[in-house]
């Protein structure tokens, strides 16, 4: 027991006199967070998505033409779209180019003619071609307004033909064709009136479960940090780990774990103290990104032991992970490379950089079941959904299972190689 | 310590410090195979206290194989090997307590001081506390560092290093110490240095098993050589009786074009010439008196095919070494 804790001390210190890349390795699950919330992060704190810039050119100037922005300015649309004049196509190609702006809406000269004249009238709409979703996001709406507006049109449509008819002949209307206009809007307007409840229309929004039970980061947007740092953690750790488990690798292939073994102290003792030593060193980096984001970002660390108990197995699994290709690996190289394939393709998987709720069923089963994926959902439970420690079984055994069968491959095979 | 150059003293000192007891390495039918490579086929020497013991052999003669016995890494087929009376295959932890083994490359950490290394390999024998300091003081006054000692060892030169390596295999004071080619890749002045202190370590009482290249050094150094090639002690004994047992013949190097399976015959058919190796490029031959029997031998070798480059070796231990191998140290 002296000489593995002997080795891990040692080999902790060494990282202690020289961590360059280890603190460099610490700064990217910051980073990425900071980037995660700069990019949507303040929306997702607000529950409300980006404003989408539209512009707007009117080239009618008249009274109907002046009410089209009210499709973007007026009521809730005011929360997603941003509205800007624009003097000139010139100027909005400009924007566009410069990507400030999604959408032009162009109001033709002789609109507000075409309308009252009953003649076919148009709003050009112009997507901005180096972006996808707002230009999508404004056309939806340009769209549906275009829709509605002539879905109520057609309600008239019959007296408005009347009349059209009659300013077509000009000539006044007799007594029994006003009788048959007045009818015909008399009609339209008891069918809307049929749908008086319209006017006072609101959408109740309902979310499954108690307001205490959340079930879903989208319930509380002020635990951004708490859902998306625990797997950039993760992520980081796993690399962490291989840097910590090259220097073993690297002392093996300089002799100077051969010089260690010809020591008095056994060969499993060897192993044990390179197990410790990364394990150890695992865990105190884990605690101490979790340190650096509770203080920056807020996140409350609830339930400690759970973290720490979801902490120390994946730790185990990432120790084990890189123990394992560095006895297997025949040169740092291959290990390196084996590692790094091996902790991207978990990642991916396992829901680092795409949250696994969005995934198809069947890949959000397998996110759970790797073990960086279930130790992320496993802090996200506990930090931001609250679940105790008894009902984290699931998380816990997969991270832990993961974790003791690759450390106890890893220990056979660094034994194995140490003997000849 | 000893002066360089100075061999035929340092054996003397050595000889007067010898312990009379029995020896401290006793090695005994060591066979070990590695898949279709039988590395030791059945070695057999000892050590005795204060005695530098040589392992001379090319690559792959064995010699590492019979280190890694030694210090408990490598588990032998058959035979037996102990430091100290304890069986190593048996109690190797127990054995390694007696062991101090300098590596052929320096295995230190670069990032470390020189206390700071000695620090740690002194814990790793179960060194702590005064105990511990006083041994890493004396090391490092033994192998000179004491005043270097805090300086990051990535700032010291290659003969710096080597003798930091050697120091961290004499910490807790073994009387055993094992060293696998020291010297490789120094330059003279330090080469003389730490052959000095490999005196000076069996001087204090210690078994040295010296392995090396260098067959000056082997002269220089060591009480007793053992020849090792193709996991086999060809020759054994000290410098003097290994020069007898080269004999006075001389060695003539024939190199060029030959047809090799010819060679047999014709050298059968001289008197006084006998032959070490043969092959398409080179005929290693032993002669009595290598200027009177040269002329014929050409001549021979001008039946065989054609004669590029010749060469005479006096009689030395490189010449026993190339008669019992067919051929050189480094090849």
């Amino acid at each position: 027991m002296r000489a593995i804790l002997i080795i891990a001390a040692h080999q902790i210190r060494r990282v202690v006199r020289n961590p360059g890349l280890i603190l460099l390795l610490l700064a990217i699950p910051l980073t990425l967070a900071v980037m995660e919330y700069a990019a949507f992060g303040r929306t997702a704190a607000e529950g409300k998505l980006p404003p989408t810039k539209v512009l707007f050119l009117d080239e009618d100037d008249t009274l109907a033409s002046g009410a089209v922005p009210q499709v973007f300015s007026g009521g809730p649309a005011k929360d997603f779209f941003e509205l800007a004049q624009v003097p000139s196509r010139d100027e909005a190609a400009r924007m566009f180019t410069r990507g400030d702006a999604s959408a032009l809406i162009v109001v033709p000269k002789g609109f507000q003619d075409a309308l009252l004249a009953g003649r076919p009238s148009e709003l050009v709409f112009y997507a901005n071609p180096i972006q996808t979703i707002g230009p999508e996001i404004a056309r939806s709406m340009v769209e549906m307004t275009a829709l509605i507006g002539n879905g109520l049109y057609a309600q008239a449509l019959e007296p408005i033909g009347r009349l059209k008819a009659l300013f077509d002949q000009k000539r006044d209307p007799t007594s029994a064709e006003v009788a048959a206009i007045s009818q015909g809007f008399f009609e339209a307007g008891r069918r809307l009136g049929g749908f008086q409840a319209l006017g006072d229309l609101k959408v109740n929004v309902q979310r499954p479960g108690e307001a205490e039970a959340r079930t879903g980061f989208g319930n509380d947007p002020k635990m951004f940090f708490a859902y998306v740092f625990p797997g950039l953690v993760v992520f980081a750790l796993m690399f962490i780990a291989q840097s910590l488990a090259m220097r073993l690798l690297r002392d093996r292939m300089n002799g100077l774990q051969r010089r260690i073994v010809m020591a008095p102290v056994s060969p499993m003792s060897v192993v044990m103290g390179g197990v410790v030593y990364l394990v150890t060193g695992l865990l105190a980096l884990l605690v101490a990104l979790a340190v650096i984001g509770a203080i920056i970002f807020r996140i409350q660390l609830r339930d400690p032991v759970s973290l720490v108990a979801i902490g120390l197995g994946f730790a185990v699994f990432a120790a084990g992970l890189h123990l394992l290709s560095g006895s297997l690996a025949r040169s740092d190289r291959s290990a390196g490379f084996v590692g790094s394939v091996v902790v991207l393709v978990l990642s991916l998987v396992g829901g680092t950089f795409v949250p696994a709720e969005t995934y198809p069923p069947f890949m959000r089963a397998v996110a759970a079941l790797v073990p960086n994926g279930a130790a992320q959902q496993g802090f996200i439970d506990v930090l931001v959904h609250r679940v105790p420690l008894a009902d984290l079984g699931g998380r816990l055994g997969v991270t832990w299972a993961w974790g003791l069968v690759t450390m106890a491959l890893a220990v056979y095979f660094e034994r194995r190689r140490l003997r000849v | 310590m000893f002066a360089a150059g100075a061999p035929e003293r340092m054996r003397a000192g050595a000889r007067q410090n010898k312990a009379p007891g029995g020896p401290v390495i006793e090695v005994s039918g060591l066979r070990k195979r590695f898949g279709d490579n039988e590395a030791l086929k059945g070695i057999s020497f000892v050590v005795r206290p204060g005695e530098i013991y040589g392992l001379l052999g090319p690559n792959g003669a064995g010699k590492s194989t019979t280190i890694g016995i030694l210090c408990g890494l490598v588990r032998p087929d058959a035979g037996q090997a102990s430091l100290n009376g304890i069986d190593i295959a048996r109690r190797p932890v127990d054995a390694r307590r007696v062991l101090g083994v300098v590596p052929q490359e320096v295995a230190l950490y670069s990032e470390f001081s020189a206390r700071d290394n000695l620090n740690f390999f002194g814990q790793l024998y179960g060194l702590s506390g005064a105990a511990l300091t006083s041994a890493i003081d004396r090391v490092l006054q033994r192998v000179g560092l004491a005043d270097r000692a805090k300086e990051p060892i990535e700032r010291f030169s290659g003969g710096m290093l080597r003798r930091l390596n050697i120091a961290a295999g004499l910490l807790h004071g073994p009387s055993v110490v094992l060293m696998d080619e020291p010297t490789v890749g120094l330059d003279p002045q330090s080469r003389a240095s730490i052959l000095e202190l490999v005196r000076s370590i069996a001087t204090g009482g210690a078994a040295v098993v010296y392995t090396t290249h260098y067959l000056d050094e082997a002269e220089r150094l060591c009480d007793r050589i053992g020849i090792i090639d193709h996991g086999a002690i060809l020759a054994e004994g000290t410098l003097q009786e290994l020069r007898q047992a080269a004999g006075a013949r001389e060695i003539i190097a024939l190199r060029g074009t030959f047809r090799a399976e010819a060679v047999a015959l014709e050298v059968e058919k001289q008197a006084d010439v006998e032959l070490i190796k043969a092959s398409e490029d080179e005929l290693l031959l032993t002669v009595q008196r290598a200027e009177q029997q040269l002329t014929q031998l050409l001549a021979m070798a001008s039946t065989l095919g054609t004669v590029r480059e010749v060469a005479i070796r006096q009689p030395s231990l490189e010449n026993l070494f190339i008669k019992l191998t067919g051929r050189e140290l480094r090849d």
